[in-house]
């Protein structure tokens, strides 16, 4: 049990999540639901973005004491990952916040939320 | 004498002569028909008789340019392929003017006339003309092949197309003649010969009883008059192209009238055996046995 | 030099700023954008100019004071400033395009076009993988933010359908970032390039990931449903935005990622793309809505270019060449189609034909369907060909196989779509107005494609030998339209002859006859264009095209030379035939065959140019390799142009339908390139053997059969100008023959015929075109009796069968008599056989066509017809003349093209004495023959003139008709079917056979083309599970499991 710690947790609950939001896209026929499925994909997507940034034992990289400003490097977690987490969550915002308008419009359009309603551009 | 104006007068004389042969030899054949069918039958020179009284006759009407002068490009095809033909073998003379073109020009001038009296034939406006037409073409179509594959078989046998040296390699015996030594191109050619002269069972074009005479049918007085010459001329012509091709020429007149004579007979008597083919039937017919018989001529002179 | 950060910098400022316009002012916020996107459109011009011209350095953009790795950067070198040009010039132009559209939805929609291109230009731009990802989604929501431009269920649901699919992959791009970054340590592209890439399992699975999603970007097939769906329900502007920038700038990032990927993945996605550019076109062929269609080709296209890209390590340095020409030939040219179909308004092609109701929307039109089939002058034929070449040096044959099948797809159905617009007899009562903002993008993208195929062109060794000037004055033409016929006419026959006259003498004596065919000839037949009344538009350019490729091929000194004037010939008289009525089917299949042909001919000289130093024509005599398939691929190719049987089912409609002097320009002239092309193949490769037989033995035998179907054909057709096409085919068929003989007569009676059959054939064509001109009716059996009518175009008629059937003494009877010397010399008895047949048959047609029309019994509908125009009498007049000198003086023709065929052939030349002809076999006087025939025939007809001299004319229907008088032309002449027991006995060998079979092809084609659209089902699940079993096979394959 030894080598199994917290990243190594965080990393299958992010697959996890990813799957399963890939699963529910796949399945779920509302379309509410998709999306809904859609933002758990990202958050699985998140969660690994934010695994990969991690390392055993070492803190944030916020420079307020002075004992972690000799030696940084060796002390403190990789920043980069977060920061790109950020940006992630900023643009899967903005993306569920698009598919939730486009929702929208098709309930106005047709008054049904089934996603299997939407085929009339085929072939 | 000027050699040009010589030979011009040998080949008037050439003329006069298969003229007045030709004719004699309708009036013959037409009374052998007669006799076969148990009839009288004609004066051996009625042919004379039936030229005068056309050239006499005094109503004549034109249907125009195309039909005035279609009985000019017959007479012109048979005279003008008598004399692309040579005509008595070793005799300068009688070679007219065979220097102008070898075999192929003499297969393919018989057209000529043909094309021609077809023009004139459709200006008439009469539609047995046309159909005699459509019906002449469609089995001259056929029988060339067979004819074509004969010619090219000989042509092969001895390598050249030039119709003297064909007959000058016959000569020296009966056994030398290409009907003897190759006897799948002459069988070829003298079935081929038969729709040539067109007389029954190959006498779709004509068909007396069906569309009275076929082309003709408008022909009438002096146009008919040349039409009956080039009758004499034309087929005498082919029966000396055969001769030279298959029974070694002639070196003589006595001997080409001899020789063409029986030749001639050859399709007369095939004529009062069989009934008349109709168009499809006599295609069919050639591009059957006589075709195949052609093909194995060419390829057994090609091969062996 | 602006920096090209204030690209990114204007965009953005632009786009908040508009934030703060006001609700009403649209028209400011419109203009702002224009004006930002001109800006940076400009900027990125400046950069490109100044790369090709002064080749400056890359320029690097530092975002921070750090350097990279540790800091975003930019990068702007040639390819990045072309990209960006590209994507900053749609941009301005598709605004301009939309602006009433755009301004009628709002300001947030100019802000949606400015961030699209933004974002894009730094995708091409910057060197950090997650900065790539974070503009490459805002582009994807700045795109669908444009999707819903026009609000409707369809185009609604394709934008969903377009968030999720595009939110799935780049999930998935990121997912590959981040494991890239967990081992490489970096997010800098060129940083990561210098580690070791092949380290770690990891790493290759994050950097699949990566590629995958690139890829699927690209809208791979058969992951891609929901990019069709955007393509076929937005607004067209939107979708040209999405082709042209959004398309460019992945095709970008693929080039740019591409080092990342190990090389079988490389080689994978060029499979992809290769299998995405066939069956994308495969689909393309059912499709009837444009929008969607041009959907299908855009992706396709896309497909190609990912192929080449992926196969960069096969073709080397000249990838970038090939991928921007013909990316250059795509974004021109489909941008300008969907903002043409956004113009049209139609959803179905058919109704194109409203097209016509303006006509510089149908030539811009025709530009861009040009450019994007990559035909000549465009710039995508010089990327095809090269493609071809380096393909076929580096002997990837299956490649050239799906390259040249995936681009005939596209071919028929974007052909057929030209048909439509400008044929297709559906009459749609609208007057197509365009607005002017919507005709300057037009124009300015038309031009550029032929400024970009003359840049692309010049860049390349060969290319920039082709002589462009036969080309540059048929398009000259183009702008004299507005002139009569009269004076274009007249400036056309001079331009010819002059070109002609300045050009003759460096020419050799096999060069002088063809070029005398197209040129002499082309001159007789545009004397018959007088007889046209107005302006007669879209015609001189087109033929005048036709002869600029006729000559080319004469001139052609390289392969690319003959490939590029081939295909010039092919597009002018495409047009022209296109021209003629009820045309759309014959036209359609004309491309066809000439497409199949010409990829067939482009094949042929990629295998040729294998291991070769150069391109010249020479390259063909010296073939170590596959010589056989060369010749195999060649001889075809021509041959699709001589109508060889099997190949000809196109040439009846065309040359029929066409007009009075197209017919003869298509039929006695065109058909001449096929020759040509065949003798300079025979001449340079010899004989070449499949096995034992040779395959001149086997085009003999194509030669003679061709020859006896087409004349059979042509003695059972109603239509006179079918029956002469027909015609056409048995003769070329003649000519086939007599080149696969491989000898000194064979070739003398092929060239010689060529020329006698163009003499023949023009008569006829242009006597026939000048009845039918007055008549209003092709079908013979509606004539009848016009020899008094017409007797002038009667004597043409007569001459040009007597010509024909080679009776003798005119000199068609030469063609004849050298056959017969050659075939027995050769000893080729059975097709002589064949063939002499075939020469009986055609006097079955020959008499049909002039006993059906002149002679008989006229119509009474008939009785006031005049003579045929005059200026269509003329050329036939000229003509004339010269039949009767070559039949006179045989030598005149045949002895220089036996003396130019003596280098070649040297052996049982003909020889001559006077004009007396001997050969090893026999001999033929055309003088004395000419001289015996009128002579006798001159002393029979003074003979029947005497005795007849008093003949009286009498008048119709004054005939020996048993006792009764007809009363009716109708049913007294003797024409309809007019060899009916010929028929009886021996039709059946000319039962429609290989056009059923052409037909089953096309047919088949289509239903397999409609089968695989159905996995495009609409709905959007389907489309994710494309998208994820797409991924698992791809990944399946790539690592093991497959």
């Amino acid at each position: 049990m030894q080598n199994i710690g917290i990243e190594q947790i965080s990393l299958a609950v992010g697959f996890i999540l990813l799957l399963i939001g890939i699963w529910g896209m796949l399945s779920q026929k509302n379309i509410l639901k998709i999306i809904v499925s859609f933002t758990i994909f990202e958050t699985g997507l998140n969660v690994i973005l934010v695994v990969i940034g991690y390392i055993r034992n070492k803190t944030a990289p916020i420079l307020d004491t002075t004992e972690l400003q000799t030696n940084t490097a060796e002390k403190i977690v990789d920043p980069i990952p977060q920061a790109l987490v950020l940006t992630s969550i900023v643009i899967g915002l903005g993306v569920t916040a698009l598919l939730l308008v486009y929702a929208l419009k098709m309930h106005k359009e047709k008054k049904s939320l089934l996603i299997n309603d939407y085929k009339d551009t085929k072939w | 004498m000027d050699p040009l104006i010589k030979q011009i007068l040998f080949a008037l004389l050439t003329i006069f002569i298969v003229l007045n042969y030709g004719l004699i030899v309708q009036g013959i054949v037409r009374k052998i028909g007669a006799r076969v069918g148990r009839r009288y039958g004609i004066p051996f020179y009625q042919p004379y008789i039936d030229i005068i009284k056309n050239y006499s006759k005094r109503t004549r009407i034109s249907h125009g340019i195309m039909y005035y002068i279609a009985p000019v490009f017959r007479l012109t095809g048979g005279i003008g392929l008598l004399l692309f033909i040579p005509v008595i073998f070793g005799n300068n003379m009688f070679q007219n003017f065979s220097f102008s073109g070898d075999l192929l020009l003499i297969l393919y001038f018989q057209f000529f006339g043909v094309l021609g009296m077809a023009l004139g034939a459709a200006e008439s406006g009469h539609p047995n003309s046309a159909i005699g037409v459509s019906r002449g073409l469609s089995q001259v179509t056929a029988y060339e092949l067979p004819l074509t594959l004969g010619v090219l078989s000989l042509a092969v046998q001895y390598n050249t197309l030039n119709v003297s040296e064909i007959v000058a390699a016959q000569q020296g015996g009966i056994l030398n003649w290409s009907f003897f030594t190759n006897p799948l191109a002459s069988i070829a050619l003298l079935l081929a010969f038969l729709a040539a002269m067109g007389r029954s069972p190959f006498d779709v074009v004509l068909a007396p009883q069906e569309i009275p005479i076929g082309p003709p049918t408008e022909f009438h007085s002096g146009f008919l008059g040349v039409l009956q010459l080039n009758r004499a001329i034309f087929p005498i012509a082919k029966l000396i192209l055969f001769m030279n091709l298959l029974f070694g020429g002639a070196t003589n007149w006595g001997e080409l009238i001899i020789k063409t004579f029986f030749i001639y007979m050859w399709s007369v008597f095939v004529g009062v055996a069989f009934p008349r083919f109709r168009v499809d039937q006599s295609v069919r017919w050639y591009l059957g046995v006589p075709l195949i018989i052609g093909v194995a001529a060419v390829v057994v002179s090609k091969f062996f | 030099m602006v920096d090209p950060i204030y690209i990114v910098a204007v965009l953005l400022g632009i786009s908040f700023s508009l934030g703060f316009i006001g609700k009403k002012s649209e028209n400011i916020a419109g203009i702002l954008s224009l004006l930002a996107l001109g800006f940076t459109t400009l900027v990125s011009a400046q950069w490109f100019y100044n790369f090709v011209t002064a080749d400056i350095e890359t320029y690097h953009i530092f975002t921070t004071a750090f350097k990279p790795p540790f800091s975003i950067n930019l990068m702007m070198g040639k390819e990045e400033a072309l990209f960006t040009m590209m994507i900053n010039a749609i941009g301005l132009f598709g605004g301009l395009y939309m602006f009433d559209r755009l301004k009628a939805a709002g300001k947030n929609s100019f802000i949606a076009l400015l961030m699209l291109i933004m974002g894009l230009n730094v995708v091409v731009m910057t060197r950090d993988l997650f900065n790539l990802f974070v503009f490459l989604e805002i582009s994807s929501i700045a795109v669908a933010g444009l999707i819903v431009l026009t609000q409707n269920t369809k185009s609604i649901s394709a934008g969903f359908k377009f968030m999720i699919a595009t939110g799935i992959i780049s999930g998935l791009l990121l997912l590959g970032i981040a494991f890239i970054y967990n081992y490489a340590g970096s997010l800098n592209i060129d940083h990561i390039l210098t580690q070791n890439l092949e380290a770690a399992k990891g790493l290759s699975i994050a950097i699949f990931f990566l590629m995958i999603a690139i890829v699927l970007e690209m809208k791979p097939f058969p992951a891609n449903g929901w990019g069709l769906d955007v393509y076929s329900s937005a607004e067209s502007g939107v979708s040209s935005l999405l082709s042209s920038a959004y398309a460019t700038a992945t095709v970008f990032v693929l080039m740019k990622l591409l080092p990342f990927a190990p090389e079988n993945l490389q080689f994978l996605i060029a499979a992809i793309g290769i299998i995405t550019f066939v069956f994308s076109n495969l689909m393309g062929m059912r499709q009837d809505n444009p929008n969607r269609m041009l959907g299908y080709s855009s992706i396709s296209q896309i497909g190609l270019l990912a192929a080449v890209i992926g196969i960069s390590s096969v073709i080397g340095e000249y990838t970038y060449f090939i991928v921007i020409s013909i990316l250059i030939s795509h974004f021109l040219a489909k941008s300008g189609l969907f903002w043409i179909a956004g113009i049209v308004k139609q959803e179905s092609i058919k109704n194109w034909s409203v097209l016509r109701s303006n006509k510089l929307l149908l030539v811009l039109f025709g530009v861009f369907i040009f450019a994007l089939t990559g035909l000549p002058p465009f710039p995508g034929f010089f990327g095809k060909w090269e493609l071809v070449m380096h393909l076929a040096e580096t002997k990837n044959f299956i490649w050239i196989f799906a390259v040249l099948i995936g681009s005939f797809f596209e071919v028929v159905y974007m052909f057929r779509w030209l048909g439509y617009a400008v044929k297709n007899d559906i009459i749609i009562e609208t007057k197509l107005k365009a607005k002017i903002h919507q005709i300057i993008p037009l124009l300015l993208f038309a031009a550029a494609a032929f400024g970009a195929g003359y840049y692309v062109s010049s860049e390349h060794p060969y290319a920039s030998l082709i002589n462009y000037l036969p080309l540059a004055v048929a398009l000259g033409f183009a702008f004299i339209e507005f002139l009569p016929v009269f004076i274009k006419n007249t400036l056309a026959i001079a331009a010819m002859a002059a070109y002609f006259y300045f050009n003759y003498e460096s020419y050799n004596e096999l060069q002088v006859i063809f070029a005398a065919i197209f040129i002499i000839g082309g001159i007789l037949t545009l004397i018959a264009g007088y007889a046209y009344k107005g302006k007669r538009q879209g015609f001189y350019p087109f033929a005048l095209m036709m002869f600029a490729g006729l000559i080319g091929l004469v001139e052609a000194t390289t392969t690319l030379e003959f490939f590029f004037a081939w295909e010039l010939m092919t597009i002018g008289s495409y047009f022209l035939i296109l021209r003629g009525k009820k045309s759309i089917k014959h036209a359609l299949s004309y491309i066809l065959f000439s497409i199949g042909g010409a990829y067939l001919i482009l094949a042929g000289f990629g295998l040729a140019a294998i291991g070769k130093p150069d391109i010249s024509i020479g390259i063909l005599s010296n073939i170590e390799l596959y010589a056989p398939w060369i010749f195999g691929l060649l001889a075809i190719g021509f041959m699709t142009k001589t109508a060889s049987i099997g190949l000809h089912i196109w040439l009846p409609g065309a040359h029929a339908e066409a007009e009075a002097d197209v017919s003869p320009m298509v039929s006695a002239i065109l058909l001449k390139a096929g020759v040509f092309g065949l003798i300079m193949l025979f001449l340079a490769m010899g004989e070449q053997f499949i096995g034992n037989i040779s395959f001149a033995y086997i085009l003999s035998w194509v030669g003679v059969i061709t020859a006896l179907m087409g004349n059979m054909m042509a003695a059972f057709q109603e239509d006179a100008k079918r029956l002469l096409a027909y015609s056409s085919i048995g003769a070329l068929g003649y000519v086939l023959f007599g080149l696969s003989l491989m000898s000194h007569l064979g070739w003398l009676t092929a060239i010689s015929f060529s020329v006698t059959h163009f003499m023949f054939k023009a008569l006829l064509f242009l006597a026939i075109g000048g009845v039918v001109w007055r008549l209003k009716t092709k079908d013979m059996y509606k004539m009848g009796g016009l020899i008094k009518k017409m007797p002038f175009s009667f004597i043409s008629v007569l001459i040009g069968i007597i010509v024909l059937a080679g009776v003798p003494p005119l000199t068609g009877f030469a063609g004849k008599w050298l056959f017969f010397q050659a075939v027995v010399e050769k000893q080729w008895f059975l097709q002589g056989a064949v063939l002499f047949f075939s020469g009986i048959i055609a006097f079955l047609y020959c008499f049909r066509l002039i006993h059906s029309i002149f002679l008989g019994q006229p119509k009474d509908e008939h009785r006031n017809v005049k003579e045929a125009p005059f200026w269509i009498l003329v050329p036939q007049y000229a003509i004339l003349m010269v039949i009767m000198l070559f039949s006179m003086l045989p030598n005149s023709l045949l002895k220089p093209i036996g003396d130019m065929l003596m280098p070649y052939f040297p052996d049982g030349a003909i020889t001559w004495d006077g004009q007396m002809a001997t050969t090893a076999l026999g001999y033929w006087n055309g003088k004395t023959v000419m001289f015996i025939v009128v002579g006798v025939f001159a002393i029979v007809f003074g003979w029947l003139v005497f005795m007849n001299r008093n003949a009286k004319k009498v008048k119709q229907f004054n005939i020996g008709y048993a006792a009764e008088r007809p009363f009716l032309p109708e049913t007294t002449h003797y024409a309809f079917n007019f060899f009916a027991p010929y028929k009886k006995a021996i039709g059946f060998l000319v039962a429609p056979g290989i056009t059923n079979f052409w037909h089953r092809v096309d047919e088949g084609a289509h239903s397999v083309s409609d089968k695989f659209t159905k996995i495009y089902n609409g709905n959007a699940q389907s489309y994710l599970i494309h998208i994820v079993a797409f991924i698992l096979v791809i990944y399946l394959i790539s690592f093991g499991g497959f």
